[in-house]
C-alpha cells in the first residue's frame, strides 16, 4: 500500500496557473476541471450520500404507516391481544367498518405470531449465548492457534451461510433429526415432572420436526456467529494482568472468568446478544422454512408456530386474494410492528453498550 | 500504553478465594466442570455447521452434473446457469450502487463531517440512522419494494426494483467498513499531505483512500456476500425467472436463493436436485469471498503493523471502545451481525 | 356392487362419446367465436415476439414451465418466464398489471371481480385433490365422506377405527390409533378446494362454522399438525402414523412414493369415486352446461354419475385491455396454444402433473374469453 514516502513520490497537484502557451485540449480542460473542484465533489457525495441510509429508513416507515393505516383505524388494539387471525369470507360480502372495506368474518389478532417471536427469539438467545461465551473462552484461553484459526474460520463460514440455506438444512435434515432421536427424548424427560406449565410445553406430539423448537435452534446457530465473534474480541481486549493476577491468588479457571474475565466485558456481551435478538427476531427465510408458517400459537414446543417475519412472506400470497386489499393493508401493519421493534431494539443495544463502556470496562491494550 | 490493574467494580466485589470459601475440591470440580463445558459449547457449535456445509455438499455431490453451470433451467431440470448469471448481476449492481453510496457515506462520517469541540466528529444521528437500518428486517424492505417500486411505479417484478432494496440493505455495512478503515488510517499520512500540498480532494483520493482501501474492499466483498444469500426482500421485488429477461422493468430476474427455497417442493424430482445444487453455489460463491476478504485482512494487518513502526501513534476522533461490538475489524461475523 | 360398476362403466362411456362429439364440434365453434380477432385454422394466432411474464399459483407452475418450453420451441420470437408465487399473487399481479399471466387455483373472489371489472378468469385445464393417508396395515382405498371428513378435521371423530369410519368400509381392518390432520398452514389454493369441498358437504356444520378459504381457522382438532406446501403434506404424513392430508394431484407420485394410501371420495351421487382420470372427466363433464361465459365456478361435489368430487378448472387470470396490442396478441397467442388439444393441452404436457383437457365445450367457452384479450 502507499506509504508517506510513495504519496511524497506522487506528482503534487499543479494549479493551473502555468502559463498554456496553446489553448488546452478539450479532455484535459475536462480532467482540470475536476481537479480543481474536486474537494467539491467528495463534499458533496459524501453528503447526500450520507442522509440516503436515513433517507430510506424514513421512506419505508412512511410507506407502511401509509400503505396500514385503515388496519390500524379498524383493528385497534385488538390487534395486540387478539387471538384469531382469519382472512373471513374473501369469498363472501364486503362489509365496512369505519367507511374501511373488509371482507365479512374477517378477524385479526396478531397475538399468536408476536408471541411466536418472542419465543422463538428467546429460545435462540438461550441456546446461543451461553455457547457462545463457552467457545469464545475455549477459542481465547484454551486452545493453540493450529486449532482455534481454523475453528474461527468455521464461525465465520457458519455466518456466513446463506439462511436459506440453513433453512433447506433445517427442514430436510435436521428437523426430521431431531424430532426422530431428541424430541421424544425430551418429551419423555418432561413426563418426569409435575404437568406444570414451563414442563408440559415440552409434553406431547413431538411432530415432525418443522416447529417452534427446530426454528430456535435454527436461529440460535444463525445468531452464535454475531455473539460469539464479538464475545472472542471482547475477552481478547481484556487486559492479562488482572487475570495474571487472580491466578496468583489461587484462583481457578472458572473463578477468573468468572470473577474477572465475564464482569470486564459483560456490557459487550449484552450489547452482541442484544443484536443478536434484533437479528432472529427479524429473519424470515429460515424460519419461514422450519417454523411451519403456523398463524396459531404453539400447543407444545414441537409445533408449527409463527413469526411476523415468516408472516409476512407466507401470507401476503393470501392475503392479496382479498379484494377489499384490508388483509394487505394488515400485513402492512404488521411489518410496522415488527419495523418498530427491530429499530426498538437496535438502538437499545447501542444505548446498553454505550452507556456501560463510557463507565465501564477501561481500554486495555493498543 | 496503559494497564488498569484493578478489575472494574462489579468483580472486586467478589470474596478472595482464599479466604472462606467453598471447599478446594468443589472448586476443583467446577473448574473441570467449566472447561469441559467451554469444550463442549465449541463443539455444539462447529459441529452443526459442518454439518450444514457437509451436508449440502453431499446431497448436491450425489446427482451433481456439471452442465448445472452452463445449461439453462427448463421444466425437466436442465441447468441453473441464468440463475447464476442473474445472482452475480444483483451481486455487481449492488457493488456499483451500494458501494459507491456506501463508501461516500463512509467517508463522510470518517472524514468530512465537522469536528465538535469535543474532538469527535459529528453526524452521531447519521451514523445511528445507518446503524438502525442495518438490522432492519429484510422482509419488511422486501414488502416495501413490491408496494412502492412494484405496484407503485408500475415497475413489476424487476432487477432495478430488487436492486434498490438489496442496495438500501448493505448500504450501511459498506459505510460501517468504510468508517472504521478509514480511521485507521494514521493522522500522520493526512498531515503529510497536507504538509506536502495537497489539496484535501487529492489527498484523500491519493492517500488516505489508498491505504484504506483493502478495508474498503474487503466491506464490499462482504457486502456482496449479504446480496447474493438473501432470498427475502427478492421474492417480492425480483419475482423469478427461467431465463435472463430482455428489459429492464416489467421482467422478473432470475437468482439462485429463490430456487433454494422453491424448487425442493415441485413434484419434478429432478427440480429437488436443482435445490441442493443451488445451494452448494451459493456456498461456493460466499467462501471465495470469504476466502478473500481473509486474504485482504492479513495483508492490511501486515501493512498496518509496518507502518505504525514508521509513523506515529494513530490519531482517532472517535477511538474504538471496547465492549463496542462497532468496533470489530472486516471479518465477516461481525458484518454479518449487521452490527 | 358389480351392477354398479357396470353402470358407472356404462356412464362413463357416454360420457366419452358425448366429449367427442364435442370435440369434433368444438372448432366450428371456436372460429364463431372470433367476432374482433380472427382465428387462423391452427387454432393459434402467430404471435408478433417479445417476453410474456407469469406468476402464480404453484400448482400450475409446473405446468407453465412445460407450457412455456413448448410454446417458445413453436414459437421462438416469444419468451415467457414463469414464476410459482402462490394464487394470490397471481391474480394480484394481473390486477396491477405487474405481470401479464396471473395463474390460480381458484376463480376470482366477487369483491376483486367488482372492482376489477377488466380482469377476466380463463380455464386453462383442470385438476384435482387427493385425500392421503398413513394408516398402518390399510392397503386398500379407504372411502370417506366430506360429512365424516369434516368430522375429522373438527376433531369429533379422532380414532382410525371409530364407528363412522368402519361404517363406510365394512370389512377393513382398521387400526385402533388417533388421527392426526394435517393442513397447510401457508396460503393456498388446496386449502381453498378441500374446505370447499367440506362446506358443501356439511354445510350446517363446517360451512357455517368454518367455511371455505385459502387460509381458514382450522379447528383444533386433538394432535392437528400444519404443513408448508404440497411436498411438506407429504413428507408430514410420511413421518406420522395416523395422518390424514389434502394434497394437489401433481403429487400423487409423490405421495404413494412416500407409502401414502388415498381415499375414494363419495360424490352427490353416494358413490365413492377415486381420483381416476376416467371420474374426474365424468365430474368435468357434468358442470360443461353449468359454466358460464366467464368461467367462474366451482367444480365441488357435483351431481356426475361416477365423477370424482373434488376437482377444478386451473385459471389464467388476464386483463383483457392490454397496453400494447402486439402484448395482448402475444397473450392470446399463447393461451390459445395452450388450451389447444393438439398443443398445450395433450397428455403429453398434461400428464406430466396429471392435469386433464377441458372438456371441449369449455375450451370453446375459454377461447372466446381469450379473443376478448385486446
Amino acid at each position: 500500500m502507499t506509504s508517506v514516502e510513495g504519496a511524497a513520490g506522487a506528482p503534487a497537484p499543479v494549479a493551473p496557473s502555468g502559463q498554456p502557451v496553446r489553448p488546452e485540449p478539450f479532455l484535459r480542460r475536462v480532467g482540470t476541471f475536476f481537479r480543481n473542484n474536486e474537494e467539491h465533489g467528495w463534499r458533496w457525495g459524501s453528503r447526500v450520500a450520507v442522509y440516503l441510509p436515513l433517507a430510506a429508513l424514513i421512506f419505508a416507515v412512511a410507506i407502511l404507516a401509509h400503505k396500514a393505516w385503515p388496519a390500524i383505524r379498524v383493528n385497534g388494539w385488538q390487534f395486540f391481544y387478539g387471538k384469531n387471525w382469519t382472512y373471513g369470507q374473501s369469498y363472501g360480502a364486503v362489509v365496512h367498518t369505519d367507511g374501511v372495506a373488509h371482507a365479512a368474518g374477517s378477524e385479526f389478532g396478531a397475538w399468536p405470531i408476536v408471541a411466536g417471536t418472542i419465543q422463538s427469539s428467546v429460545i435462540a438467545l438461550i441456546i446461543a449465548v451461553p455457547l457462545s461465551i463457552g467457545a469464545a473462552f475455549a477459542l481465547t484461553e484454551r486452545l493453540p492457534g493450529w486449532i482455534t484459526r481454523p475453528l474461527g474460520f468455521a464461525i465465520e463460514i457458519l455466518a456466513g451461510v446463506p439462511s436459506v440455506v440453513i433453512g433447506l438444512w433445517g427442514l430436510l435434515t435436521f428437523g426430521p433429526w431431531l424430532a426422530q432421536h431428541i424430541y421424544p427424548t425430551l418429551a419423555d424427560i418432561a413426563g418426569w415432572f409435575p404437568d406444570v406449565e414451563p414442563f408440559s410445553f415440552f409434553r406431547g406430539p413431538t411432530g415432525a420436526g418443522e416447529g417452534l423448537l427446530t426454528a430456535g435452534i435454527v436461529l440460535g446457530m444463525m445468531i452464535i456467529p454475531i455473539i460469539a465473534s464479538t464475545t472472542r474480541d471482547l475477552f481478547m481486549s481484556v487486559p492479562p494482568l488482572p487475570k495474571e493476577g487472580g491466578e496468583a491468588l489461587g484462583m481457578t479457571n472458572w473463578e477468573v472468568a468468572n470473577r474477572i474475565t465475564l464482569p470486564w466485558v459483560r456490557s459487550g456481551i449484552i450489547g452482541a446478544s442484544v443484536l443478536g435478538l434484533g437479528r432472529a427476531l427479524g429473519e424470515t427465510i429460515a424460519v419461514a422454512l422450519v417454523g411451519g408458517a403456523s398463524l396459531r400459537l404453539a400447543p407444545n414446543i414441537y409445533q408449527p408456530f409463527g413469526t411476523i417475519a415468516a408472516t409476512i412472506l407466507t401470507q401476503l400470497e393470501g392475503a392479496l386474494t382479498d379484494g377489499t386489499g384490508f388483509a394487505v393493508a394488515t400485513l402492512a401493519e404488521l411489518a410496522l410492528v415488527l419495523a418498530v421493534i427491530s429499530v426498538a431494539v437496535n438502538l437499545a443495544s447501542r444505548w446498553i453498550v454505550a452507556r456501560t463502556s463510557r463507565v465501564g470496562a477501561p481500554v486495555g491494550g493498543a | 500504553m496503559t494497564t488498569v490493574a484493578t478489575p472494574p467494580a462489579s468483580g472486586s466485589k467478589a470474596p478472595s478465594p482464599l479466604s472462606a470459601g467453598p471447599s478446594t475440591r468443589r472448586r476443583r470440580m467446577g473448574s473441570i466442570g467449566f472447561r469441559i463445558f467451554t469444550y463442549a459449547a465449541l463443539l455444539l457449535i462447529v459441529v452443526p455447521a459442518a454439518w450444514v456445509l457437509l451436508g449440502v455438499l453431499f446431497k448436491a455431490a450425489a446427482h451433481w452434473r456439471w452442465d448445472v453451470l452452463w445449461t439453462k433451467l427448463t421444466p425437466a431440470g436442465g441447468g441453473l446457469r441464468d440463475q447464476i448469471l442473474g445472482t452475480l448481476i444483483l451481486m455487481v449492481g449492488v457493488l456499483i450502487i451500494a458501494g459507491t453510496i456506501g463508501v461516500l457515506a463512509g467517508i463522510h462520517l470518517s472524514e468530512m463531517a465537522p469536528i465538535r469541540k469535543n474532538g469527535k466528529r459529528s453526524g452521531g444521528f447519521l451514523r445511528t440512522s445507518s446503524d438502525v437500518l442495518a438490522g432492519f428486517p429484510s422482509i419488511v424492505l422486501g414488502y416495501v419494494g413490491y408496494t412502492a417500486f412494484v405496484v407503485g411505479l408500475h415497475w413489476g417484478y424487476s432487477l432495478p426494483a430488487a436492486l434498490i432494496i438489496l442496495s438500501i440493505m448493505v448500504v450501511p455495512y459498506i459505510a460501517k467498513t468504510t468508517e472504521n478503515s478509514l480511521r485507521q488510517v494514521p493522522t500522520g499520512y493526512r498531515e503529510g499531505a497536507e504538509a506536502l500540498g495537497m489539496t484535501m480532494g487529492y489527498s484523500l483520493r491519493k492517500v488516505v483512500l489508498k491505504s484504506a482501501a483493502p478495508g474498503i474492499v474487503t466491506g464490499l466483498l462482504l457486502a456482496m456476500a449479504i446480496a447474493c444469500g438473501e432470498t427475502a426482500p427478492l421474492i417480492y421485488t425480483a419475482g423469478f425467472a427461467n431465463t435472463l429477461p430482455h428489459t429492464l422493468t416489467h421482467a422478473q430476474f432470475p437468482y439462485l436463493t429463490y430456487v433454494v427455497f422453491t424448487f425442493y417442493d415441485q413434484p419434478n424430482v429432478q427440480l429437488h436436485y436443482l435445490s441442493y445444487d443451488a445451494a452448494l453455489i451459493l456456498i461456493v460463491i460466499v467462501l471465495l469471498l470469504l476466502v478473500l476478504s481473509r486474504m485482504l485482512v492479513a495483508r492490511t494487518q501486515r501493512h498496518a503493523e509496518g507502518a505504525r513502526t514508521r509513523t506515529r501513534t494513530p490519531r482517532s476522533p472517535r477511538r474504538p471502545k471496547d465492549g463496542d461490538p462497532n468496533s470489530g475489524g472486516v471479518d465477516l461475523a461481525g458484518v454479518a451481525a449487521r452490527f | 356392487m358389480t351392477k354398479l360398476m357396470r353402470a358407472t362403466r356404462l356412464t362413463r362411456g357416454a360420457v366419452a362419446a358425448v366429449a367427442a362429439c364435442l370435440a369434433l364440434s368444438s372448432v366450428v365453434l371456436s372460429t364463431a367465436a372470433s367476432a374482433s380477432t380472427k382465428l387462423p385454422s391452427s387454432g393459434v394466432e402467430t404471435p408478433s415476439g417479445g417476453t410474456l411474464t407469469e406468476t402464480g399459483s404453484t400448482l400450475l407452475y409446473p405446468l407453465f414451465n412445460l407450457w412455456a418450453g413448448g410454446y417458445n420451441e413453436k414459437f421462438t420470437s416469444v419468451n415467457v418466464q414463469t414464476a410459482g408465487t402462490g394464487s394470490g399473487t397471481g391474480i394480484s399481479d394481473a390486477e396491477n398489471n405487474t405481470v401479464d399471466i396471473g395463474a390460480s387455483d381458484a376463480y376470482l373472489s366477487p369483491s376483486v371481480a367488482t372492482s376489477n371489472p377488466d380482469l377476466t378468469n380463463i380455464p386453462l385445464a383442470i385438476s384435482s385433490q387427493i385425500v392421503a393417508y398413513n394408516v398402518p396395515g390399510v392397503l386398500s382405498h379407504l372411502k370417506l365422506t366430506g360429512k365424516v371428513l369434516s368430522e375429522i378435521y373438527q376433531g369429533t371423530v379422532t380414532k382410525w377405527n371409530a364407528s363412522q369410519i368402519a361404517n363406510l368400509n365394512p370389512g377393513v381392518t382398521l387400526p385402533n390409533i388417533p388421527i392426526v390432520t394435517l393442513h397447510r398452514s401457508d396460503s393456498s389454493g388446496d386449502t381453498f378446494l378441500f374446505t370447499t369441498y367440506l362446506s358443501k358437504t356439511d354445510a350446517s356444520g363446517w360451512g357455517t362454522k368454518i367455511g371455505f378459504n385459502t387460509t381458514v381457522p382450522w379447528p383444533a382438532a386433538p394432535g392437528a399438525l400444519g404443513e408448508s406446501g404440497n411436498s411438506g403434506m407429504v413428507t408430514g404424513c410420511k413421518a406420522t402414523p395416523g395422518c390424514i392430508a389434502y394434497v394437489g394431484i401433481s403429487y400423487l407420485t409423490q405421495a404413494l412414493q412416500a407409502g401414502l394410501g388415498y381415499a375414494s371420495l363419495q360424490n352427490a351421487k353416494g358413490q365413492y369415486e377415486l381420483p381416476t382420470q376416467a371420474a374426474i372427466a365424468a365430474e368435468a363433464a357434468s358442470f360443461v352446461k353449468k359454466t358460464p361465459a366467464n368461467g367462474t365456478i366451482s367444480l365441488i361435489y357435483g351431481s356426475a354419475n361416477g365423477g370424482y368430487p373434488i376437482i377444478n378448472y386451473e385459471y389464467a387470470i388476464v386483463s383483457t385491455h392490454q397496453s400494447s396490442s402486439s402484448t395482448a396478441k402475444s397473450i392470446r397467442s399463447f393461451l390459445e396454444w395452450a388450451i389447444n388439444p393438439k398443443d398445450g393441452a395433450g397428455a403429453s404436457y398434461l400428464a406430466q402433473v396429471n392435469f386433464q383437457q377441458l372438456p371441449s365445450k369449455v375450451e370453446a367457452q375459454s377461447v372466446k374469453q381469450i379473443l376478448a384479450i385486446q
